[in-house]
């Protein structure tokens, strides 16, 4: 009875959504097992740490007031009087710290793996974006508490946004809203984090995900050395799909603990005339970037030292965004440029971030 | 307050009781799951080893084959480990918490000496059974496990009795009859649960000496090692049924009291003392809960993909989950270490108004007369707060002055929840006005001096 029921039901949507073709294609998607095979779970767990964002900012959109005299009281609010609210809080900021994290991880290992090489320029590109949103959503996220520090971190944020060259200042205001931080502000990140950076991640994320199904799992060049007898694969669906599950669910364990352990705070309301605390930091993974700029001399030659920074980290960024389109595996000496490029950059990038966090 | 208390600065008394706790509760749970692990494989093994099929023949050579290894590990984990954490708390709660000790001895004197002899035995039977192996018939080796089993199940008949006496005395509060509190409230959900979760913790190292067995040797071996990860995730499934509904019996039998704390902290900040206990329980829930998916998830229904990485790392979660889900219940116990007898600081509630009528320096034999504050704050804090580490005072304190802690420490000495609202996550303050002050004077010098201009 049963399985006639979900027989029939199947056949409905199948014949609707196709659904055998799509089955039948996972059922021919093979994944490469090799030693590095662990860096593929990463996409899996910056998706499911993703829906998470999704759930509880949905939640904590419920009771969040975007309004300067109510947001930092509507957070304080979530936290302390609203049944498990500073348990959704905690996990969407706890969780938003992991996500990029993994997405660092992400990231880094499908640069070292060389996954961005023909026929995935277009995946590279499109998961960089994807991380640039994040980070989009980290700047705009860390103000809606409109707590001191938030306020404080944003306005050192935006005005470093304002020494972009050409487009700064016209960037600066549009993130201000006007000459100070303050509604305008709160209101336009709050549209950001909420629709206008969300609708940019489905679209991005969906073109990356399209990608991903479409050429498949990259094959690391010591895998593809080997001979065709001796390389091992698994099916995508169910053997690698199933340890997808289980690796989601260790990263889920991690976040709970970490959330329970360690449940997020709410600052003290920003109070725009007060003076700025001492030692106003941003989040991590803007710190590095923060401390380099803090090294820069005020001017160099004639130019302020900050766009100079601005400079540095565009034309860094550019070559390492550029990399599947200069290192095409045809050039062995290239090939280890930018290996040796992307190491530079991971440590510069530790190193940085640790004596930020430090300083 | 007896006995002198052992001061670790920083960590505290309380998280080396903890530690010691949690490694040996998760090793003597697979001493007494895995017994019954070996009683049933090797049942299933000696029964397969009579069958007129071939392949079950084959099956069974390997499952004895298969049980050899396993109780060299088994063996090794649960005499070696297991007696060194085992003497570990024993050490290390008769320094941190000595009056509860004491408490608990003179309670069960009669308790733990059969409890030590249950354990005496089932080292031994665990020794012989596993130098055994081919050297007496497959019947009586099979005896042997089950014996060994039957043995394991005891030690924890008798320990769950005192364990859960701590938590829900019942009647032995007013009459003192050992078997009022021993067969107490939560005695029969916390056996079950107990027995479950064992049973759950013995497919857990399973699955570790099962994903050992090398799928590369042949196919033979690949098949057998899937069999194995399979049958060892399938110990899951009687917690997975029954001990949510077990769960809910053992809740139903926790005084009130210990419920409203949980309620307290769903709906507080999720920092602070009042949502520790939730906090632990949620903690306690989702790893439970995840614990479960993953077992169906990896091993059950993929059992050729499973590694010995993923196993291990199950077996950090179940670490996680019992760690949770022991913290959670000593916790429950909140303020006392025998629900509503005896104080987590060692002072039982009928002696109060006699400690703050006579001082406390009359009951404690080690207070210093010279520094009575420090003596205060040895013997009544110490238990869950350090100086400057864990539930660190220099913080907990904050921007209070001499007057602030003294007022402070003043609703703490009040027996009315109307008036002190720690009184049910901490024990109330004694001591005479005077010792109360020379704690307050001891305290306000933890706080960091500010230099003025």
């Amino acid at each position: 009875m049963l399985g006639e029921i979900s027989e029939t039901t199947f056949k409905w949507l199948d014949e609707r959504l196709s659904l055998s073709a799509v089955a039948s294609a996972a059922g021919k998607k093979k994944v490469p097992l090799h030693k590095q095979s662990f860096w593929y779970y990463m996409g899996g767990i910056a998706m499911l740490l993703l829906a998470v964002q999704f759930l509880t900012g949905i939640l904590l959109m419920v009771y969040y007031i975007p309004e300067l005299s109510s947001a930092n009281s509507s957070v304080l609010f979530i936290n302390s009087q609203i049944d498990f609210g500073w348990f959704v809080r905690s996990m969407h900021s706890w969780g938003a710290n992991i996500l990029i994290f993994v997405l660092f991880a992400h990231m880094f290992s499908a640069y070292f793996m060389k996954a961005y090489r023909k026929p995935r320029e277009l995946t590279w590109i499109s998961g960089l974006g994807l991380l640039m949103l994040c980070f989009g959503f980290g700047f705009t996220g860390y103000l809606l508490p409109w707590d001191e520090v938030a306020f404080f971190a944003t306005k050192i944020g935006i005005d470093i946004a304002e020494q972009v060259p050409l487009i700064g200042v016209i960037l600066a205001n549009l993130l201000r809203g006007g000459l100070e931080v303050g509604q305008g502000t709160l209101s336009r990140f709050f549209l950001l984090h909420v629709i206008v950076l969300p609708l940019g991640l489905f679209a991005i994320a969906g073109i990356h995900l399209l990608l991903v199904q479409l050429h498949g799992m990259s094959e690391p060049k010591s895998f593809q050395a080997q001979a065709p007898e001796k390389k091992k694969y698994e099916m995508f669906f169910p053997d690698f799909f199933m340890k997808d599950l289980m690796v989601w669910l260790l990263a889920f364990n991690v976040l709970a603990t970490i959330v329970i352990l360690f449940p997020w705070g709410v600052g003290p309301e920003a109070d725009p005339f007060a003076a700025a605390p001492a030692g106003i930091k941003p989040e991590w993974y803007f710190l590095g970037m923060f401390q380099f700029l803090k090294l820069l001399p005020a001017h160099i030659s004639f130019i302020e030292g900050e766009k100079v920074g601005l400079l540095i980290f565009a034309l860094i960024g550019g070559i390492f965004a550029a990399a599947p389109f200069i290192d095409k595996g045809e050039n062995p000496k290239l090939s280890m440029f930018f290996d040796m490029y992307g190491l530079m950059i991971l440590i510069g990038l530790i190193a940085f971030t640790i004596w930020g966090y430090l300083a | 307050m007896n006995y002198p208390l052992w001061s670790i600065p920083s960590l505290g008394g309380s998280w080396a009781v903890g530690l010691i706790s949690v490694i040996h509760v998760f090793i003597s749970h697979f001493a007494v799951g895995g017994g019954i692990f070996f009683a049933v494989t090797e049942y299933l093994a000696l029964k397969r080893s009579e069958s007129n099929d071939l392949t079950l023949r084959h099956n069974s050579e390997m499952l004895y084959a298969y049980l050899r290894k396993h109780s060299k590990f088994f063996m090794m984990v649960t005499t070696v480990a297991g007696a060194v954490t085992g003497v570990g708390i024993w050490f290390s709660i008769s320094l941190v918490s000595p009056d509860g000790t004491a408490s608990l001895i003179q309670t069960y004197s009669l308790g733990w000496a059969t409890e030590y002899l249950f354990f005496v035995a089932e080292i031994a039977t665990v020794l012989v059974y596993f130098y055994t192996w081919d050297k007496v018939s497959k019947e009586l080796h099979l005896a042997l496990a089950q014996w060994y089993a039957v043995l394991s199940v005891f030690t924890l008949i008798i320990i769950n009795g005192i364990l859960s006496f701590m938590l829900t005395p019942g009647g032995w509060i007013e009459s003192k009859a050992w078997y009022e509190g021993f067969f107490n409230p939560t005695y029969w959900p916390s056996l079950i649960l107990r027995l479950l979760v064992m049973l759950a913790i013995a497919g857990m190292y399973s699955l570790i000496t099962s994903a050992r067995l090398k799928a590369s040797e042949s196919e033979d071996v690949a098949n057998f090692r899937a069999y194995m990860l399979k049958y060892s995730s399938k110990w899951f499934i009687p917690v997975f049924l029954i001990g949510p509904i077990v769960g809910f019996w053992f809740f139903s039998q926790v005084p009130q009291a210990v419920i409203t704390n949980i309620f307290t902290g769903i709906q507080s900040s999720g920092v602070g003392n009042f949502s520790i206990l939730a906090r632990a329980i949620y903690l306690s829930l989702i790893l439970s809960g995840t614990v479960l998916i993953f077992a169906l998830v990896g091993p059950y229904l993929n059992p050729r993909g499973f590694s010995f990485g993923s196993a291990v790392a199950f077996l950090v979660c179940g670490l996680g989950v019992t760690s949770m889900s022991e913290w959670s219940r000593e916790m429950l116990r909140k303020p006392y270490v025998i629900y509503n007898y005896m104080y987590s600081n060692g002072i039982r509630k009928a002696d109060l108004e006699t400690i703050n009528k006579d001082s406390f320096a009359a009951f404690s034999k080690w207070e210093d007369p010279d520094n009575i504050g420090t003596s205060m704050f040895r013997q009544q804090c110490m238990i869950c707060h350090t100086t400057d580490g864990y539930r660190s005072m220099k913080k907990l304190l904050g921007e209070r002055d001499l007057e602030g802690i003294k007022t402070f420490l003043l609703m703490m000495r009040e027996t009315d929840p109307e008036k002190n609202s720690y009184l049910n996550i901490m024990p109330p303050l004694v001591g005479t006005d005077k010792e109360v002050e020379a704690l307050a004077d001891y305290l306000v010098t933890l706080k960091p001096v500010k230099l003025g201009v």
